[in-house]
């Protein structure tokens, strides 16, 4: 997976892939937002849905006021990107679903 | 109360949804509900007269009497729990505590019709008056009829049928229950009285006020139709709206989910999301999409209550959201 695919998009902020249990493995953002901080967020979000839902594979967006977030489970971990709230999350999400 | 209110933003809601509940008629619900509530809000009067209300309604009124006598100090300017300890001491036989309690609920409130009404039956020659300051309760104590002949069951507000043809002749020294006909009837029937007293009954005849029929909606009701369009796409397998600590408010599902275990683990998912990204100092959630190997859930946050919607994996969430766009608006405007 390459996370440049992601940050060439226009408004998105960051994006990264972390263990299940929350540490970073890789990730770049903008000045303004912490990979590791978001990389926990996405961890412990996948992990309240899968106990939740009882599914593996599990995969999210999440609006909030100023923020998208996407999460996705995959082999190496999770994936997260987070954009802004007028970026072009069509396409984001298109390309999230491509990794395997 | 109202910094209770503020301190614990919770406790607005389960009452919020009590008070729907009660309106709807869904009492055991809203006694459910209240009981979890207090649990956690102990304190938080408006809810324990909102359950000595429902007790009342429901017919149990000596718990609506030990749930309102408990706090009565703190609640004895509250008029809704004066007028529900006035019916449910009425309906418990002891009409000298019931009339205290009806003449404080019109002390706070000169005209609360169904307190007017309730001792219009009780008290003889009563007559509700502008100026009600007298009345205390526990202090003076008025003439009452006799408990079990001269009195007729006050309608509870749920009980609300035709009005009764059954009057009461204060005149009379027992057995005051008389079935007469209503003025526009042709003929006056009292069994075993003069025609003389006939007359002298007539002109004491109190006709019970009709009470009005209440006919607006129940406001969930209104949210039939908006949810019933986003329903109507093939796609849509449920929908529901559930307060945002994971309690189902209603359910519009047309598939075989459990739906109040999913309200939970959204709630859950939701609430863990507010919290991180408000650390975050990036805003609260608006909306979320779940995708489920068989299905997709959409949850929107909708002022204190979460609208959430299970469609089939291949439809487009954006038309899921354009189509919950009105609807948000319309529970937003009910549910606050």
């Amino acid at each position: 997976m390459k996370l440049e695919d992601f940050i060439k998009i226009p408004k998105v902020l960051g994006a990264g892939l972390v263990s299940e249990d929350g540490f970073i493995i890789e990730g770049r953002a903008t000045y303004e937002y912490d990979t590791e901080r978001l990389g926990a967020i996405a961890a412990r979000v996948v992990h309240r849905i899968k106990n939740s839902f009882g599914m593996e594979g599990a995969s999210a967006v999440i609006y909030t006021k100023e923020n998208v977030l996407f999460l996705k489970e995959v082999e190496q971990g999770i994936v997260f990107v987070i954009c802004q709230k007028d970026a072009n999350v069509g396409l984001v999400k298109i390309r999230l679903n491509k990794i395997a | 109360m109202g910094d209770e209110l503020r301190v614990d933003s919770g406790a607005l809601i389960f009452a919020t949804l009590a008070d729907v509940y009660i309106s709807s008629g869904m009492i055991d619900e809203a006694i459910s509900i209240l009981q979890d509530g207090l649990a956690r809000n102990p304190n938080y009067h408006l809810a324990k007269v909102m359950l000595g209300r429902a007790y009342c309604l429901k017919g149990e009124f000596d718990k609506a009497v030990a749930t309102l006598e408990a706090i009565y100090d703190d609640i004895k300017e509250d008029e809704s729990a004066n007028l529900y300890l006035g019916h449910s001491y009425l309906k418990l036989g002891d009409n000298e505590k019931a009339v205290r309690f009806y003449e404080a609920a019109l002390k706070i409130h000169a005209e609360n019709t169904e307190a007017l009404q309730a001792l219009e039956k009780l008290v003889p020659g009563f007559a509700a008056k502008p100026d009600v300051e007298s009345a205390k309760p526990s202090e003076e104590k008025p003439e009452i009829a006799e408990p079990t002949e001269a009195i007729h069951e006050v309608v509870l507000p749920d009980e609300a049928e035709a009005p009764t043809r059954e009057v009461v002749l204060p005149a009379e020294p027992s057995g005051a229950i008389r079935e007469v006909v209503l003025p526009s009837e042709p003929e006056v029937e009292v069994s075993g009285s003069s025609v003389q007293e006939e007359a002298t009954a007539e002109s004491f005849i109190q006709e019970i006020p009709e009470k009005p029929i209440e006919t607006g909606t129940v406001p969930l009701k209104s949210l039939d139709k908006p949810v019933g369009r986003l329903l109507s796409l093939e796609s849509v397998k449920s929908v529901f709206i559930a307060t945002k600590d994971g309690l189902l408010i209603k359910n519009y599902g047309k598939g075989e989910n459990d739906v109040e275990a999913i309200c939970a683990s959204v709630a859950g998912i939701c609430l863990d999301v507010d919290e991180a990204f408000r650390l975050l100092k990036r805003g609260g959630l608006t909306r979320c999409i779940i995708e489920k190997p068989d299905e997709t859930i959409c949850v929107m946050v909708v002022g204190d209550s979460l609208l959430t919607v299970i469609t089939k994996v291949e439809t487009k969430p954006g038309l899921v959201f354009v189509y919950a766009r009105k609807i948000i608006e319309e529970i937003e405007e009910i549910l606050g």
